[in-house]
């Protein structure tokens, strides 16, 4: 796979942002009240959490999606109004079928009228290795493959903000060592939310990690993970973190 | 090939199980003629009977293109336009609910008794099932992609139109081709219900004359020439339809 | 007084077979007033007094009685003389064993205060009909009569829907509107007709309306007292006409409407009064003119197809 290294180092860094007064209300009962976090600029922020505690609502909510039931308020740290500014990659890669590969990395043109910039479609392409199946249909692609293409479709959309929804969680675990990892090298430069319900990926993958947990759900304060994402396995410290992280999740006693 | 050979043990299969009734009930030829009798009556009169398929060929395939379109513009609107889902809506149904039967007389006297009023029947029984098809297609659209149209749309004024024509529509394209299938297979039936009502040519006025004049092996001898008409007329949507959906012949059944 | 209700069916149920014999008679189409005479019979209790029990049956598709007949699944059917020589011509074993109307009824009807004043008017004229079988026969006597050709005429099938297709002007002309009807219709409609009628106007006389046996069946003994009680209610249809019409109408309330009313009155003259009776001449007659026409393929024989039972 060639290295997109540079292309990552000359994006210029993305603002911050903050959510706040964030609430969540499901059957008459509230998942979550009054909740704030910041994205710091140019990082990636994992928010991590057991299912059903509402970070999906969460996430749909900052992407403008509005979720049912939840409300808050956002704002980018520049001040500028976020619409249009939000890039969205879920676990499902969403390709849709009756485009081929090149085609659905250029959605976001298609959709906006733009002209298609294929150039710059088959770098991305290449950047996550799938500029030989560029002409392809998607079904005609692995689980794996399929992801790395949403991958590229959301890089194409060179947005400031790029929000994940457990975007690797449908994959095998070789897969997804390998897709994380390019995602970590090609995501630099932007403010990333990623929602994750395994500690692992978000101390690989996160600046920061945030932990949404408990009855009704709290965030935690954030955790720091040492040195720069992606980070290998076996970086030290990490596993005391994991300890850590788990111990918040709900799933060990304290130390 | 293998398809060619299948259909012809199928026609063969549907002869001889006619020519059986025939014989078990030894029915008269006035009320079911044999297949020996039908055939060469048919090929005796086979100008007449092309001369006459053709009519109705041409009466089926208008209703359809015209029925295909109105159907489809009807799908959307209703799809873009709430107001016109609520009142569009039970008029479509009401258009298949109602018996062609009943309808096809105040046809023919607004439409006259040429081609205008047998294209208008058929139009009108192919209507509900392109655009019930098409709607349902349109309305269903996986919301993940609806999702992320929202995303990429946000802030522009383009974002309700680029929905519909960049993602409701081609993920809508298979349902529409469901229906079209369904269309093909009806439509003749439109057709030749006007026929009978009032027409001076057309298969459906062939098996009306023949009847009367008691020329029963005539008489098959259209309905015959109208079933391999419906079922040429099928096979040729249904390729057509899959070239629309080309993307579809990836899942297709082991 | 139930048990007396159950000893007296059980009774009834009991009778000896030839007691009441039934017979099935499946009209040309729904019931109306050119069926009189079986209705007036039957009304009177003269077909019971013969010991049968007649059933009337409407059709769906008035293409069905003879077929029926000639297949063995009915006794009798209302037929069309003009019909009987081409079923007769394709085969079926049919033989006309009674006449209901013996004028035709048949005509070319135009509308008074429109273009068609006389035969020669229907150049390049559209002229609506229903399948029958023998239309086109009728109008090329019609029109040679004028010196006309079937080519200097448009034929549209309006399939029964002659009154309305001539009076919203789709049509010029029709063929096949029975004389006692579609005037009426057209008077009711208070746009006036009128009417030329085929007899008058060079096809050989024939009779509307008749009854059709399977030819195989005539030693039924049953038959020859089904025309003899038909010949009693055409005789009361002629002597009681006001009598007739309430009888026609007992327990069909439906056919109570002025359509019927005067349909009735104009048909009375034409019921046949001695429904047995049979005019070979007059048969062969109309057999040469459909072979001249080209409708049937030889002239058989009249006793093949129409007897005078004994």
């Amino acid at each position: 796979m060639a290295e997109p290294a540079s292309q990552a180092a000359s994006a210029p860094q993305s603002p911050s942002l903050t959510a706040t007064g964030l609430g969540l209300a499901y059957g008459g009962r509230a998942v979550f009240q009054d909740l704030a976090l910041t994205l710091q600029g140019g990082e990636i922020t994992c928010l991590l959490g057991p299912s059903g505690v509402g970070k999906s609502s969460l996430l749909r909510l900052i992407a403008g999606l509005g979720a049912s039931g939840a409300v808050g308020q956002v704002s980018a740290g520049d001040g500028q109004p976020l619409v249009g500014r939000v890039a969205f990659m879920d676990q499902r890669d969403l390709l849709l079928p009756w485009l081929n590969v090149l085609g659905n990395v250029t959605l976001g043109q298609r959709l906006r009228g733009q002209p298609i910039d294929a150039e710059r479609a088959l770098a991305m392409l290449r950047a996550v290795g799938l500029a030989e199946v560029a002409g392809l249909w998607p079904a005609a692609l692995s689980g794996g493959m399929r992801q790395r293409a949403a991958l590229a479709r959301t890089l194409m959309e060179d947005r400031p903000f790029v929000l994940m929804d457990e975007p690797f969680s449908q994959l095998d675990a070789l897969t997804r060592t390998m897709v994380q990892d390019l995602a970590g090298r090609l995501l630099g430069g932007r403010t990333v939310l990623l929602v994750t319900h395994d500690p692992w990926e978000a101390l690989k993958l996160g600046h920061t990690v945030l932990v949404l947990a408990g009855n009704p759900a709290r965030l935690g304060p954030p955790l720091r993970p040492p040195g720069p994402p992606p980070r290998p396995p076996a970086e030290p410290g990490l596993l005391a973190l994991y300890r850590v992280l788990l111990q918040r999740l709900g799933q060990a006693p304290a130390p | 090939m293998i398809a060619a050979a299948r259909v012809a043990v199928i026609a063969g299969g549907l002869l001889l199980g006619w020519q059986a009734l025939v014989g078990l009930l030894d029915l008269p030829h006035y009320i079911l003629p044999s297949p020996t009798r039908v055939l060469r009556a048919g090929w005796e009169r086979l100008p007449l009977l092309l001369g006459h398929a053709g009519v109705t060929l041409l009466e089926i395939v208008l209703g359809l293109l015209l029925g295909t379109l109105l159907g489809a513009l009807a799908a959307l609107a209703m799809v873009r336009r709430a107001v016109l889902r609520r009142w569009l809506l039970p008029v479509v149904v009401l258009s298949q609910a109602i018996p062609v039967f009943a309808l096809a007389p105040i046809l023919v006297l607004w439409l006259g008794y040429g081609l205008a009023s047998k294209v208008a029947m058929a139009v009108l029984i192919i209507f509900f099932p392109v655009t019930a098809s098409f709607y349902d297609g349109l309305r269903r659209t996986e919301l993940g992609w609806l999702d992320l149209a929202r995303t990429m749309t946000a802030g522009t004024r383009r974002q309700r139109w680029a929905e519909l024509r960049h993602i409701r529509l081609p993920a809508a394209l298979p349902a529409l081709g469901s229906g079209l299938r369904i269309a093909a297979a009806v439509a003749p039936i439109g057709a030749v219900v006007g026929e009978w009502v009032g027409s001076s040519a057309g298969l459906g006025y062939l098996m009306l004359h023949a009847n009367a004049r008691l020329q029963i092996d005539l008489m098959f001898a259209a309905l015959l020439l109208l079933g391999l008409i419906a079922v040429a007329l099928y096979f040729a949507v249904d390729r057509m339809v899959r070239r629309l959906v080309p993307w579809q012949a990836e899942q297709a059944l082991p | 007084m139930l048990r007396v209700l159950t000893l007296v069916a059980a009774l009834l149920a009991g009778l000896p077979a030839g007691a009441t014999d039934r017979l099935t008679l499946i009209l040309d189409w729904f019931v109306n007033p050119d069926h009189a005479t079986l209705l007036v019979a039957k009304e009177m209790g003269f077909f019971a007094a013969a010991g049968l029990d007649v059933e009337l049956i409407a059709p769906a598709d008035p293409n069905d009685p003879p077929k029926l007949v000639a297949a063995g699944k009915a006794d009798l059917a209302i037929s069309y003389q003009p019909q009987l020589h081409i079923q007769v011509d394709q085969g079926l074993p049919l033989k006309r064993i009674a006449t209901l109307v013996s004028t035709p009824l048949n005509s070319l009807v135009v509308l008074r205060d429109g273009p068609i004043a006389s035969l020669a008017d229907l150049k390049g004229r559209r002229i609506g009909y229903s399948v029958g079988g023998f239309e086109e026969a009728l109008l090329a006597a019609l029109l040679a009569k004028a010196g006309l050709k079937s080519s200097d005429v448009t034929l549209v099938n309006v399939n029964f829907s002659l009154s309305p297709a001539l009076l919203s002007g789709q049509v010029d002309a029709v063929i096949g509107a029975f004389r006692n009807f579609e005037l009426n219709q057209l008077d009711i409609e208070k746009r006036p007709g009128r009417a030329f009628y085929v007899e008058e106007e060079g096809v050989p006389a024939y009779d509307e309306l008749i009854v059709v046996a399977n030819g195989a069946r005539l030693a039924d003994p049953r038959l020859r007292r089904f025309v003899d009680a038909m010949e009693r209610g055409a005789q009361y249809l002629v002597n009681r006409p006001a009598e007739s019409w309430t009888l026609f109408i007992k327990g069909r309330k439906e056919l109570d409407d002025e359509l019927n009313r005067r349909a009735f009155r104009d048909t009375l003259p034409r019921f046949a009064h001695s429904p047995a009776a049979l005019d070979n001449r007059r048969y062969q007659r109309f057999a040469e003119f459909l072979k001249q026409q080209g409708l049937i393929r030889n002239v058989r024989p009249v006793a093949d197809y129409a007897v005078e039972l004994e």
